[in-house]
């Protein structure tokens, strides 16, 4: 029997990343053909693919790391780094938004009648609903540290109940917002005000979907005793995304929501 | 840039996977029962600040909302460049008839 001299995962041939590289090219095009010819079956198959080659690639990886333990500490490290990056690029993503909203907002043009918000837009109430959105994350953020310090000190019960409020508190933030786009008096066809507002905030509560789907996978796997009280990078990595989620909405309320308005 | 070199390393520490410092706590010296002052966070702070902003929330629309604008047909407003790829090309995704008019006005 061979052994690796080496702490590192060689990992065995998969097709995940090709078919997840088809998937895109599938959901690009086809996003092509719904707004320029109208059929939108090539973005309907590109993102059920998308889904698919997400599912398994991630399957895999657990059964890699939990069920045949190749994440030795040197791989967790470069799973660390790996994250640390990707949050590191949204955060530049992000910033693409917030500077479109600066450059429009900070010196409005005589088309908007010179002012910010733009004459005809009546603004959210940013001590209404924004502020209970506020609230709630900043909760969730608290939740999910007490989740955190539970399963390292192994105390189960509570790092379900921790981890399950984190997740419902994400859902109702998603939900409030989703009232809230629908309620709104302003569209995202209502000139740049609508465009920085919607496509800000929307990117945004799409990052929320993806956390509170990536905390949610976390809570069935604690379930299922996948995590020990030393090694959860799963979660971890979930946390810090969630951290990171957090912080873009307190910059969208704190720009956009209060000084936009 | 030393103080990056501190959070990668407190981020990318092997063996002992640390929580990232949350807002104003992170200097709390707690070694175990750290789980107990984040429940107690949870439920003395977080939790009620969440309700106090439901109430806060609540006593607004109680107090009646604005009557809606009156319509006018600003230019730079209700933009329709293109047609939307959905319904009748003319509707935002979250079209609301009793406040959002559409570039001839209000539906209802």
């Amino acid at each position: 029997m061979t052994h690796q001299a080496h702490s590192y995962h060689m990992v065995d041939p998969s097709p995940w990343p090709i078919l997840g590289a088809a998937a895109a090219l599938l959901t690009t095009s086809g996003l092509a053909m719904w707004f320029h010819y109208n059929s939108p079956y090539l973005v309907i198959i590109g993102l059920l693919s998308t889904a698919l080659v997400m599912l398994q690639w991630w399957r895999d990886i657990i059964r890699e790391s939990t069920f045949q333990g190749h994440h030795t500490p040197t791989v967790q490290k470069g799973l660390r780094y790996g994250m640390v990056l990707f949050i590191t690029s949204e955060a530049f993503f992000f910033l693409g938004f917030f500077w479109a909203f600066f450059h429009s907002s900070l010196a409005p043009t005589p088309e908007l009648g010179g002012q910010w918000p733009p004459v005809g837009i009546q603004p959210l109430d940013p001590m209404d609903v924004p502020l209970l959105n506020t609230a709630i994350l900043l909760a969730s953020g608290v939740t999910v540290t007490w989740a955190h310090h539970s399963i390292m000190e192994a105390s189960r019960k509570q790092a379900v109940h921790a981890l399950t409020l984190t997740v419902l508190l994400g859902f109702y933030f998603t939900g409030l917002q989703a009232m809230e786009y629908y309620e709104a008096p302003f569209s995202i066809a209502d000139g740049v005000y609508g465009s920085t507002f919607f496509v800000a905030t929307g990117f945004h509560g799409l990052h929320v979907i993806i956390g509170s789907t990536f905390l949610l996978v976390c809570l069935l796997r604690l379930i299922k005793y996948h995590f020990t009280s030393n090694h959860h990078f799963g979660f971890e990595a979930a946390a810090w995304y969630w951290h990171f989620v957090d912080v873009v909405w307190l910059f969208l309320y704190m720009t956009i929501y209060w000084w936009g308005s | 840039m030393a103080a990056l070199g501190r959070v990668s390393r407190l981020l990318l520490g092997t063996a002992a996977p640390r929580s990232p410092p949350a807002r104003g706590m992170a200097v709390a010296a707690h070694e175990g029962g750290g789980a107990r002052m984040w429940k107690t966070l949870t439920f003395v702070v977080a939790l009620p600040g969440v309700a106090v902003c439901m109430l806060n929330s609540y006593l607004k629309a109680q107090h009646g909302r604005h009557k809606r604008p009156e319509f006018v047909p600003y230019t730079h407003l209700r933009i329709r460049t293109k047609r939307f790829p959905w319904g009748d090309g003319n509707k935002t995704l979250f079209h609301n008839p009793h406040t959002n008019p559409l570039p001839t006005g209000y539906e209802d």
